[in-house]
Protein backbone atom coordinates (compact mmCIF):
# COMPACT_ATOMS: atom_id res chain seq x y z
CA UNK A 1 0.00 0.00 0.00
CA UNK A 2 0.92 3.63 -0.53
CA UNK A 3 -0.21 5.74 1.91
CA UNK A 4 0.69 5.87 5.02
CA UNK A 5 2.96 4.16 7.54
CA UNK A 6 1.71 1.06 9.76
CA UNK A 7 0.16 2.83 13.28
CA UNK A 8 0.25 6.54 11.87
CA UNK A 9 -2.96 8.46 11.22
CA UNK A 10 -5.07 8.09 8.24
CA UNK A 11 -6.25 11.63 6.91
CA UNK A 12 -9.99 11.35 7.71
CA UNK A 13 -12.14 12.68 4.15
CA UNK A 14 -14.41 15.76 4.98
CA UNK A 15 -17.06 13.63 2.95
CA UNK A 16 -17.32 10.69 5.48
CA UNK A 17 -18.92 9.28 7.09
CA UNK A 18 -21.87 9.68 4.63
CA UNK A 19 -25.33 9.42 6.24
CA UNK A 20 -28.01 8.62 4.27
CA UNK A 21 -31.98 8.24 6.10
CA UNK A 22 -31.31 4.85 7.36
CA UNK A 23 -27.93 4.37 6.84
CA UNK A 24 -24.40 5.45 7.76
CA UNK A 25 -21.57 4.59 5.46
CA UNK A 26 -17.99 4.75 7.20
CA UNK A 27 -14.49 3.65 6.79
CA UNK A 28 -13.84 0.53 7.74
CA UNK A 29 -12.06 -0.76 11.05
CA UNK A 30 -10.18 -3.39 12.90
CA UNK A 31 -13.33 -4.20 15.16
CA UNK A 32 -15.26 -4.99 11.57
CA UNK A 33 -13.53 -8.53 10.93
CA UNK A 34 -16.33 -10.77 12.49
CA UNK A 35 -19.09 -8.74 10.96
CA UNK A 36 -17.79 -8.69 7.20
CA UNK A 37 -17.03 -12.55 7.67
CA UNK A 38 -20.49 -13.21 8.37
CA UNK A 39 -21.67 -12.92 5.13
CA UNK A 40 -18.56 -13.21 3.30
CA UNK A 41 -18.05 -16.48 4.50
CA UNK A 42 -21.61 -17.40 2.86
CA UNK A 43 -21.63 -19.82 -0.16
CA UNK A 44 -24.82 -17.95 -1.06
CA UNK A 45 -22.94 -14.68 -0.84
CA UNK A 46 -20.03 -15.78 -2.78
CA UNK A 47 -21.67 -17.79 -5.61
CA UNK A 48 -21.81 -14.32 -7.98
CA UNK A 49 -18.33 -13.21 -7.13
CA UNK A 50 -14.70 -13.46 -8.31
CA UNK A 51 -13.78 -14.71 -5.12
CA UNK A 52 -15.13 -17.68 -3.27
CA UNK A 53 -16.14 -17.78 0.57
CA UNK A 54 -13.86 -16.65 3.00
CA UNK A 55 -12.14 -17.44 5.94
CA UNK A 56 -11.98 -15.20 8.69
CA UNK A 57 -8.58 -14.74 8.02
CA UNK A 58 -8.66 -13.67 4.69
CA UNK A 59 -11.63 -11.56 5.75
CA UNK A 60 -9.55 -9.89 8.40
CA UNK A 61 -6.56 -9.56 5.47
CA UNK A 62 -9.43 -7.48 3.68
CA UNK A 63 -10.02 -5.54 6.25
CA UNK A 64 -6.38 -4.48 7.52
CA UNK A 65 -6.20 -2.90 3.06
CA UNK A 66 -10.10 -1.45 3.30
CA UNK A 67 -8.95 0.80 6.56
CA UNK A 68 -7.03 2.48 4.44
CA UNK A 69 -9.08 2.60 1.28
CA UNK A 70 -11.00 6.20 2.21
CA UNK A 71 -9.76 8.34 -0.21
CA UNK A 72 -8.79 9.21 -4.26
CA UNK A 73 -5.03 10.53 -5.47
CA UNK A 74 -4.33 8.42 -8.01
CA UNK A 75 -5.93 5.88 -10.59
CA UNK A 76 -6.81 2.44 -9.12
CA UNK A 77 -7.47 3.74 -5.62
CA UNK A 78 -10.86 2.97 -3.91
CA UNK A 79 -12.97 4.11 -1.33
CA UNK A 80 -14.36 0.99 0.18
CA UNK A 81 -16.96 1.90 3.16
CA UNK A 82 -18.72 -0.74 5.76
CA UNK A 83 -22.67 0.16 5.81
CA UNK A 84 -24.27 0.50 9.40
CA UNK A 85 -27.94 0.67 10.38
CA UNK A 86 -28.79 3.82 12.12
CA UNK A 87 -30.73 2.47 14.17
CA UNK A 88 -29.37 -1.19 15.46
CA UNK A 89 -25.86 -0.21 14.52
CA UNK A 90 -25.21 -3.14 12.75
CA UNK A 91 -22.88 -3.76 9.68
CA UNK A 92 -25.12 -5.21 7.39
CA UNK A 93 -22.69 -4.57 4.03
CA UNK A 94 -20.09 -3.05 2.05
CA UNK A 95 -19.73 -0.98 -0.77
CA UNK A 96 -17.29 0.50 -3.21
CA UNK A 97 -15.97 2.97 -5.73
CA UNK A 98 -13.20 2.74 -7.89
CA UNK A 99 -11.26 5.64 -9.70
CA UNK A 100 -10.97 3.15 -12.58
CA UNK A 101 -9.85 5.99 -15.28
CA UNK A 102 -8.53 9.82 -13.99
CA UNK A 103 -8.47 11.23 -17.66
CA UNK A 104 -11.74 9.88 -18.46
CA UNK A 105 -13.40 10.23 -15.40
CA UNK A 106 -14.55 6.74 -14.79
CA UNK A 107 -15.94 4.85 -11.63
CA UNK A 108 -16.91 1.47 -10.73
CA UNK A 109 -19.09 0.92 -7.96
CA UNK A 110 -19.58 -2.65 -5.99
CA UNK A 111 -21.40 -3.65 -3.48
CA UNK A 112 -21.92 -6.89 -1.14
CA UNK A 113 -25.05 -7.58 1.69
CA UNK A 114 -25.71 -9.68 4.18
CA UNK A 115 -28.92 -12.10 2.65
CA UNK A 116 -30.36 -11.41 6.14
CA UNK A 117 -30.82 -7.50 4.74
CA UNK A 118 -31.84 -8.13 1.19
CA UNK A 119 -35.14 -6.87 -0.17
CA UNK A 120 -35.45 -3.62 2.26
CA UNK A 121 -34.08 -0.97 0.05
CA UNK A 122 -30.69 -0.74 2.07
CA UNK A 123 -28.19 -1.49 -0.84
CA UNK A 124 -29.99 1.09 -3.17
CA UNK A 125 -30.22 3.72 -0.75
CA UNK A 126 -26.12 2.90 0.35
CA UNK A 127 -25.44 3.03 -3.91
CA UNK A 128 -27.48 5.72 -4.63
CA UNK A 129 -25.65 8.16 -2.10
CA UNK A 130 -22.24 6.72 -3.17
CA UNK A 131 -23.60 7.80 -6.94
CA UNK A 132 -23.93 10.94 -5.83
CA UNK A 133 -20.60 10.96 -3.98
CA UNK A 134 -19.12 10.00 -7.51
CA UNK A 135 -21.04 12.30 -9.42
CA UNK A 136 -20.89 15.51 -7.13
CA UNK A 137 -17.96 15.60 -5.42
CA UNK A 138 -15.41 13.85 -7.22
CA UNK A 139 -16.25 14.88 -10.43
CA UNK A 140 -16.89 11.75 -12.05
CA UNK A 141 -18.57 11.55 -15.72
CA UNK A 142 -19.48 7.91 -15.83
CA UNK A 143 -20.19 5.51 -13.06
CA UNK A 144 -20.69 1.77 -14.04
CA UNK A 145 -20.99 -2.01 -12.00
CA UNK A 146 -20.64 -5.39 -13.24
CA UNK A 147 -22.55 -8.54 -12.22
CA UNK A 148 -23.06 -11.69 -12.91
CA UNK A 149 -26.31 -12.14 -15.16
CA UNK A 150 -27.89 -14.68 -13.08
CA UNK A 151 -27.42 -12.51 -10.31
CA UNK A 152 -31.27 -10.45 -10.23
CA UNK A 153 -31.24 -8.87 -7.28
CA UNK A 154 -28.25 -6.88 -8.26
CA UNK A 155 -29.30 -5.72 -11.58
CA UNK A 156 -33.18 -5.05 -10.93
CA UNK A 157 -31.01 -2.57 -8.20
CA UNK A 158 -29.00 -0.85 -11.12
CA UNK A 159 -31.84 -0.72 -13.09
CA UNK A 160 -33.91 0.42 -10.63
CA UNK A 161 -32.07 3.64 -9.87
CA UNK A 162 -31.31 4.69 -13.33
CA UNK A 163 -28.85 2.73 -14.57
CA UNK A 164 -28.52 1.29 -18.18
CA UNK A 165 -27.27 -1.90 -19.58
CA UNK A 166 -24.37 -1.03 -21.66
CA UNK A 167 -23.00 -4.91 -22.11
CA UNK A 168 -23.82 -8.92 -21.79
CA UNK A 169 -20.62 -10.31 -22.25
CA UNK A 170 -21.12 -14.32 -22.77
CA UNK A 171 -18.61 -16.72 -21.05
CA UNK A 172 -15.97 -13.95 -21.63
CA UNK A 173 -14.14 -15.09 -18.18
CA UNK A 174 -13.77 -18.40 -16.58
CA UNK A 175 -14.37 -17.49 -12.82
CA UNK A 176 -13.14 -20.67 -10.39
CA UNK A 177 -13.90 -23.19 -13.12
CA UNK A 178 -16.94 -22.06 -14.77
CA UNK A 179 -17.80 -19.50 -17.66
CA UNK A 180 -18.73 -16.19 -16.74
CA UNK A 181 -21.76 -14.12 -18.19
CA UNK A 182 -21.59 -11.17 -17.35
CA UNK A 183 -23.95 -7.37 -17.63
CA UNK A 184 -22.40 -3.65 -17.00
CA UNK A 185 -24.70 -1.27 -16.22
CA UNK A 186 -24.02 2.25 -16.31
CA UNK A 187 -24.91 6.25 -15.63
CA UNK A 188 -23.35 9.35 -16.60
CA UNK A 189 -23.27 12.09 -14.69
CA UNK A 190 -25.81 14.37 -17.14
CA UNK A 191 -27.98 11.10 -16.38
CA UNK A 192 -27.98 11.38 -12.93
CA UNK A 193 -28.18 14.71 -12.46
CA UNK A 194 -31.55 14.64 -14.35
CA UNK A 195 -32.40 11.68 -11.69
CA UNK B 1 0.96 -23.29 -29.35
CA UNK B 2 2.25 -24.31 -33.00
CA UNK B 3 2.47 -21.41 -35.41
CA UNK B 4 -0.25 -21.88 -37.63
CA UNK B 5 -0.31 -23.11 -41.67
CA UNK B 6 0.57 -20.19 -43.39
CA UNK B 7 -0.53 -18.55 -45.55
CA UNK B 8 -4.32 -18.94 -46.18
CA UNK B 9 -5.85 -18.72 -49.41
CA UNK B 10 -9.22 -17.43 -49.01
CA UNK B 11 -11.78 -17.74 -53.00
CA UNK B 12 -9.78 -14.18 -54.07
CA UNK B 13 -7.53 -13.10 -50.79
CA UNK B 14 -4.49 -14.46 -49.56
CA UNK B 15 -3.43 -13.65 -45.74
CA UNK B 16 0.25 -14.14 -45.21
CA UNK B 17 2.69 -12.80 -43.08
CA UNK B 18 4.33 -9.45 -43.21
CA UNK B 19 7.70 -8.95 -45.18
CA UNK B 20 9.87 -5.50 -45.54
CA UNK B 21 9.41 -4.69 -48.57
CA UNK B 22 5.36 -4.69 -47.90
CA UNK B 23 6.02 -1.03 -46.74
CA UNK B 24 4.77 0.91 -49.16
CA UNK B 25 1.59 -0.92 -49.36
CA UNK B 26 1.52 -0.72 -45.73
CA UNK B 27 1.86 3.26 -45.72
CA UNK B 28 -0.62 3.66 -48.59
CA UNK B 29 -3.57 3.38 -45.94
CA UNK B 30 -1.56 3.78 -42.48
CA UNK B 31 -0.82 7.27 -43.13
CA UNK B 32 -4.52 8.34 -44.05
CA UNK B 33 -6.44 10.47 -41.49
CA UNK B 34 -10.12 8.60 -42.80
CA UNK B 35 -8.45 4.95 -42.05
CA UNK B 36 -7.57 6.01 -38.33
CA UNK B 37 -10.42 8.40 -37.22
CA UNK B 38 -11.75 5.14 -36.22
CA UNK B 39 -8.37 3.92 -34.79
CA UNK B 40 -6.85 3.98 -31.72
CA UNK B 41 -3.71 5.49 -33.15
CA UNK B 42 -3.21 8.70 -35.28
CA UNK B 43 -2.52 8.77 -39.01
CA UNK B 44 1.44 7.79 -39.14
CA UNK B 45 4.60 9.33 -41.03
CA UNK B 46 7.33 7.29 -42.74
CA UNK B 47 9.13 6.54 -39.65
CA UNK B 48 5.93 5.38 -38.01
CA UNK B 49 5.14 3.12 -39.89
CA UNK B 50 8.29 1.35 -39.89
CA UNK B 51 8.48 1.03 -36.71
CA UNK B 52 4.63 -0.99 -37.02
CA UNK B 53 6.17 -2.58 -39.99
CA UNK B 54 8.47 -3.88 -38.11
CA UNK B 55 6.47 -4.58 -34.94
CA UNK B 56 4.09 -6.85 -37.38
CA UNK B 57 6.74 -8.73 -39.19
CA UNK B 58 7.59 -10.21 -36.12
CA UNK B 59 4.23 -11.43 -34.84
CA UNK B 60 4.00 -14.75 -36.40
CA UNK B 61 2.66 -16.82 -33.83
CA UNK B 62 0.69 -16.94 -30.83
CA UNK B 63 3.11 -18.36 -28.29
CA UNK B 64 1.41 -16.66 -24.91
CA UNK B 65 -0.94 -14.32 -23.90
CA UNK B 66 -0.94 -10.92 -25.20
CA UNK B 67 1.03 -12.31 -28.41
CA UNK B 68 -0.56 -11.03 -31.95
CA UNK B 69 -0.78 -12.73 -34.78
CA UNK B 70 -0.51 -9.92 -37.73
CA UNK B 71 -1.35 -11.11 -41.61
CA UNK B 72 -1.01 -9.30 -43.94
CA UNK B 73 -4.34 -9.43 -46.66
CA UNK B 74 -3.23 -9.73 -50.74
CA UNK B 75 -5.17 -9.82 -52.98
CA UNK B 76 -5.18 -13.30 -55.22
CA UNK B 77 -5.36 -11.73 -58.70
CA UNK B 78 -3.05 -8.33 -58.54
CA UNK B 79 -0.77 -9.65 -56.14
CA UNK B 80 -1.67 -6.04 -54.32
CA UNK B 81 -1.75 -5.79 -50.37
CA UNK B 82 -4.91 -4.41 -49.32
CA UNK B 83 -5.14 -4.53 -46.06
CA UNK B 84 -4.40 -6.17 -42.49
CA UNK B 85 -6.09 -8.23 -40.17
CA UNK B 86 -4.83 -9.86 -36.63
CA UNK B 87 -5.79 -12.09 -33.87
CA UNK B 88 -4.43 -11.49 -30.70
CA UNK B 89 -4.71 -13.74 -27.76
CA UNK B 90 -6.03 -11.79 -24.43
CA UNK B 91 -6.66 -14.51 -21.64
CA UNK B 92 -4.79 -17.39 -21.02
CA UNK B 93 -7.24 -19.19 -18.74
CA UNK B 94 -10.43 -18.36 -21.28
CA UNK B 95 -9.23 -19.02 -24.29
CA UNK B 96 -10.31 -15.29 -25.51
CA UNK B 97 -9.14 -13.46 -28.63
CA UNK B 98 -9.37 -9.83 -30.07
CA UNK B 99 -9.96 -9.63 -33.66
CA UNK B 100 -9.01 -6.26 -35.55
CA UNK B 101 -8.69 -5.40 -38.75
CA UNK B 102 -7.74 -1.96 -41.51
CA UNK B 103 -8.06 -2.34 -45.12
CA UNK B 104 -7.08 0.15 -47.81
CA UNK B 105 -10.37 2.71 -48.30
CA UNK B 106 -9.34 2.42 -52.22
CA UNK B 107 -10.44 -1.84 -51.86
CA UNK B 108 -13.30 -0.82 -49.73
CA UNK B 109 -17.00 -2.36 -50.08
CA UNK B 110 -16.43 -5.27 -51.75
CA UNK B 111 -16.40 -7.64 -49.06
CA UNK B 112 -12.69 -8.13 -48.86
CA UNK B 113 -12.76 -7.24 -45.22
CA UNK B 114 -15.44 -9.45 -44.50
CA UNK B 115 -14.01 -12.45 -46.33
CA UNK B 116 -10.53 -11.71 -44.53
CA UNK B 117 -12.30 -11.15 -41.02
CA UNK B 118 -13.61 -14.80 -41.31
CA UNK B 119 -10.71 -16.87 -42.53
CA UNK B 120 -9.19 -15.08 -39.44
CA UNK B 121 -11.97 -15.93 -36.85
CA UNK B 122 -12.11 -19.76 -38.32
CA UNK B 123 -7.93 -19.94 -38.42
CA UNK B 124 -8.28 -18.47 -34.44
CA UNK B 125 -11.03 -21.34 -33.09
CA UNK B 126 -9.85 -23.85 -35.47
CA UNK B 127 -6.10 -23.67 -35.36
CA UNK B 128 -5.49 -21.96 -32.14
CA UNK B 129 -8.45 -23.57 -30.44
CA UNK B 130 -10.13 -20.28 -29.01
CA UNK B 131 -13.57 -20.20 -26.94
CA UNK B 132 -14.39 -17.09 -27.57
CA UNK B 133 -13.20 -13.91 -30.32
CA UNK B 134 -14.23 -10.64 -30.08
CA UNK B 135 -13.80 -6.99 -31.58
CA UNK B 136 -14.40 -3.27 -30.58
CA UNK B 137 -15.18 -1.00 -32.64
CA UNK B 138 -16.10 2.37 -32.71
CA UNK B 139 -20.55 3.30 -32.65
CA UNK B 140 -20.36 5.27 -35.66
CA UNK B 141 -18.06 3.22 -38.03
CA UNK B 142 -21.19 1.69 -39.18
CA UNK B 143 -19.02 0.37 -42.00
CA UNK B 144 -17.29 -1.80 -39.68
CA UNK B 145 -20.40 -2.69 -37.13
CA UNK B 146 -22.32 -4.05 -40.40
CA UNK B 147 -19.26 -6.33 -41.49
CA UNK B 148 -19.24 -7.56 -37.92
CA UNK B 149 -22.74 -8.55 -37.34
CA UNK B 150 -23.05 -9.99 -40.95
CA UNK B 151 -20.41 -12.23 -39.80
CA UNK B 152 -22.90 -13.72 -37.22
CA UNK B 153 -21.06 -11.93 -34.22
CA UNK B 154 -23.46 -10.62 -31.44
CA UNK B 155 -23.30 -7.25 -30.05
CA UNK B 156 -22.60 -8.11 -26.82
CA UNK B 157 -21.54 -4.54 -25.71
CA UNK B 158 -22.09 -0.45 -26.53
CA UNK B 159 -20.24 1.63 -24.08
CA UNK B 160 -21.04 5.48 -23.60
CA UNK B 161 -18.59 8.07 -22.72
CA UNK B 162 -16.36 5.50 -21.19
CA UNK B 163 -13.22 7.08 -22.22
CA UNK B 164 -12.08 10.34 -23.59
CA UNK B 165 -10.24 10.15 -27.20
CA UNK B 166 -8.53 12.68 -28.70
CA UNK B 167 -10.79 15.21 -26.94
CA UNK B 168 -13.94 13.23 -27.35
CA UNK B 169 -16.14 10.89 -25.77
CA UNK B 170 -15.91 7.60 -27.15
CA UNK B 171 -18.65 5.39 -28.01
CA UNK B 172 -17.75 2.19 -28.26
CA UNK B 173 -19.39 -1.28 -29.76
CA UNK B 174 -18.22 -4.89 -28.72
CA UNK B 175 -19.04 -8.01 -30.57
CA UNK B 176 -18.19 -11.64 -30.34
CA UNK B 177 -18.57 -14.86 -30.78
CA UNK B 178 -18.07 -18.34 -29.46
CA UNK B 179 -16.32 -21.47 -30.88
CA UNK B 180 -19.74 -23.50 -30.29
CA UNK B 181 -21.74 -21.03 -32.56
CA UNK B 182 -18.87 -20.04 -35.39
CA UNK B 183 -18.73 -23.98 -36.09
CA UNK B 184 -22.08 -24.65 -36.49
CA UNK B 185 -22.85 -21.13 -38.83
CA UNK B 186 -23.05 -22.39 -42.72
CA UNK B 187 -20.97 -19.02 -43.16
CA UNK B 188 -17.84 -21.29 -41.82
CA UNK B 189 -18.73 -24.05 -44.12
CA UNK B 190 -18.74 -21.63 -47.05
CA UNK B 191 -15.78 -20.74 -46.22
CA UNK B 192 -14.41 -24.19 -45.34
CA UNK B 193 -14.82 -24.78 -49.17
CA UNK B 194 -12.68 -22.41 -50.48
CA UNK B 195 -10.14 -23.07 -47.72
CA UNK B 196 -7.00 -24.92 -50.18
CA UNK B 197 -5.55 -27.26 -48.29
Amino acid sequence: MRNAEPGTMMQPSPLLPIVTERLVLRPFTRGDVDAVHAYRCREDVARYLFDGPMTRETCAEAIQLRVRQVSFAEEGDRIVLAAERQDSGELIGEISLIWRSVVSRQGEIGYIFHPDYQHLGYASEAVRALLTLGFRDLDLHRIYARCDTRNAPSYRLMERIGMRREAHFHEHLLVRGNWDDEYIYAVLRSEWRRH
Amino acid sequence: MIPPVLPIETERLLLRTFERNDFDSVMAYHALPEVQRYLDWKARDRIEVKAALEAMRKEVALNRPGDTLSLAVEHRKDKRLIGQVSLRWHDATAAQAELRFVFNPAYRRQGYAGEAAKAAISLGFSEFGFHRIFARCDARNQQSARLLKGLGMRLEAHYREHALFQGEWDEELHFAVLDREWLRSPKVHEFAAHRVA
